[in-house]
């Protein structure tokens, strides 16, 4: 069988399975840095839905993370509502955004592209700040309940939507409507001489994509148990596209270890120095020249060198 | 609206629009050129304020005399270190992936945002007055410290505009915005204008964080603003075009100075919705030309 010898499968269970285990051996600190480090590989497969099988880059995701957090903490904390009408709170608002921003923004693609989302997201933000009733403005929403409340059981609930969801990108990706994005990709016109009709398939691949994200959000909300609007900033869209490209856009399984790794790197940086920033910078800037295609690159290069010199 | 109120948030907004200018010319000057998004052009910005502020105020104290050695402090470490980087770090990269620079330009942020940290502390560095005096109006007062970033805006406008019709190297650096293959084989040395474009670029940016420092405080991540917007400006004139940059800034900040007063649920949005329906129904904004991929 042809799934038995897909690499990128093996490599997300073996990865899987170790994320299974290794909170046992965890503090409690650790587990939850762990958790924020699944919702970022989450969102960073996510947004490779779009930026590595469809070929558009999106410069402002931020806005899907933060419409399922928002919507999740404005449910249960402004209006009172239970989890699941807030869930859907989150979901209903996140399909809305990404319909409209979407439809308006692949009127365009490449920079052009970029810097629409950019524009909306940055529209998003603003109305975050300004609108304090709703939002809390720029001092967020705090208090945000959290189900279960002890935090390894909340990784494990984490754990589990997450890995469903990454394997779920793993399969979608190979379906025929996965094809579709990837023959997008290489070659819009071809795929619109085919009979496609590509801008809808991009924009089923932008609405996919910030539902991923939008889960991440919802699932970030109640474990920080409070959000502040720089997860709308155009920081926090621009750390999307760099986790998913230092991870390997190639595939699911780097643009999700991408996820895993920045937070890595990011937490130690911040426990050997006060300059975490610099050190943080300088990693990324030394991964841009050591490994041009990502952590995945570096396994190709490995797989590659040990069959050759078999 | 007070009439008196309305003159001096109209001066408010000329004095914002000058320093979106000055960052935004030079972003966008780098874009046009080498076809590179500096992602850390706003901590370039902040950069140039901290050195103006170490000049003037640490160093020599305040006079319109330091001021402009500070200013030229500024540009100078900026465009200096824009070299490095051109040279140094992005020019390996010409050949990759373009989002290898995105991501190395952002790397910078961190690491510039950190280094202003080491040297000068992480507490906002404020000038203790705005240098020169102030015009009365009403109850209000207009430093003519803002009139003066007017006419140095307006200034460097002119000498990009002279630059780039008038002279040898700007009409060789806009061949290369035009076509790089084309140019290199017509023997025009684009190694050497890509560190200049750079450079001058990032000196840009360098004035402009001397010029804003006095009245915008500095402060570490005070680039992260600055950039975004600069986008929107760009965007809004059109990416490589000065005279887009031009018009850019006057529509942000104006939007943005006058919804503040007007309608503050609106004071960034706007900005926002403008840069949206113009990149929805002229992408190439007000007055840029098509965009084309480097080859």
């Amino acid at each position: 069988m042809k799934i038995l010898r897909d690499n990128e499968l093996y490599s997300l269970v073996v990865l899987l399975m170790f994320l299974a285990v290794i909170p046992q051996f965890l503090s409690t600190y650790n587990v939850r840095l762990l958790s924020v480090g699944l919702l970022y590989g989450l969102a960073a497969v996510g947004f490779n839905i779009l930026y590595g099988y469809t070929g558009l880059i999106s410069f402002g995701h931020a806005m899907f993370w933060s419409a399922g957090a928002y919507g999740l903490a404005i449910g249960l904390v402004k209006l009172n509502l239970d989890p699941v009408l807030s869930i859907l709170l989150a979901f209903t608002l996140t399909f809305i955004i990404a319909v409209v921003t979407g439809y308006l923004s692949l009127k365009h693609t490449e920079i052009y592209f970029a810097m629409l989302t950019l524009a909306f997201a940055q529209l998003i933000y603003a109305l975050i700040i300004k609108l304090r009733d709703i939002t809390g403005g720029d001092e967020g929403i705090y208090g945000i309940p959290r189900f279960p409340p002890d935090i390894e059981q909340y990784y494990y609930l984490v754990y589990m939507i997450v890995a469903l969801l990454v394997l779920l990108a793993w399969w979608i990706v190979r379906t025929p409507l996965g094809l579709g994005f990837q023959a997008v990709r290489d070659n819009p016109y071809r795929a619109e001489a085919l009979g496609m009709d590509v801008r809808r398939v991009r924009l089923i691949s932008f609405v996919l994509s910030a539902f991923y994200l939008s889960v991440a959000g919802i699932l970030y909300a109640p474990l920080n148990r409070a959000i502040t609007p720089d997860i709308a900033f155009w920081t926090f869209s621009a750390i999307i596209v760099i986790m998913t490209i230092i991870g390997g856009s190639k595939n699911m399984f780097g643009a999700f270890i991408g996820g895993l790794i920045f937070i890595y790197i990011n937490t130690q940086a911040m426990n050997l120095t006060e300059f975490w920033q610099l050190t943080l910078g300088i990693i990324l800037a030394l991964l841009v020249y050591l490994a041009p295609y990502g952590v995945v690159g570096i396994f190709d290069r490995v797989v590659e060198y040990v069959r050759g010199r078999r | 609206m007070d009439i008196n109120l309305f003159i001096v948030q109209f001066f408010n907004a000329l004095f914002f629009a000058s320093i979106l200018f000055l960052i935004s010319s030079g972003l966008s000057l780098i874009y046009g050129i080498m076809k590179i998004l500096n992602l850390a052009h706003g901590a370039l910005y902040m950069l140039g304020a901290y050195v103006t502020f170490t000049v003037a105020i640490l160093w020599l104290g305040m006079s319109w005399y330091s001021m402009l050695l500070a200013y030229l402090a500024s540009i100078l470490v900026v465009a200096g270190l824009g070299i490095f980087i051109e040279r140094v770090l992005l020019k390996p990269l010409y050949n990759k992936p373009q989002d290898l620079q995105l991501l190395l330009t952002f790397a910078l942020i961190f690491i510039l945002d950190d280094i202003v940290k080491m040297i000068w502390g992480a507490q906002y560095r404020a000038f203790p007055k705005i240098p020169g005096w102030s015009i009365p109006v009403g109850d209000y007062q207009i430093p003519i410290y803002f009139i003066l970033t007017v006419f140095i805006a307006i200034g460097v406008g002119l000498f990009l505009h002279w630059f780039f019709t008038r002279t040898t190297y700007g009409k060789m650096v806009r061949a290369i915005s035009y076509s790089l293959e084309t140019s290199s084989i017509l023997g025009i040395n684009t190694d050497r204008l890509f560190a200049l474009s750079f450079a001058l670029g990032a000196g840009l940016a360098g004035l402009a964080g001397g010029v804003a420092v006095p009245l915008y405080t500095a402060s570490p991540g005070m680039g992260g603003d600055a950039i975004v917007l600069s986008f929107a400006v760009i965007v809004i004139g059109g990416m490589g075009s000065i005279l887009g940059a031009f018009v850019g800034s006057l529509i942000v900040g104006f939007s943005r100075v006058f919804m503040a007063i007007l309608f503050p649920v609106f004071e960034i949005a706007l900005i926002y919705v403008i840069m949206a329906v113009i990149l929805m129904f002229r992408p190439t904004g007000l007055f840029g030309m098509e965009m084309r991929e480097r080859r």
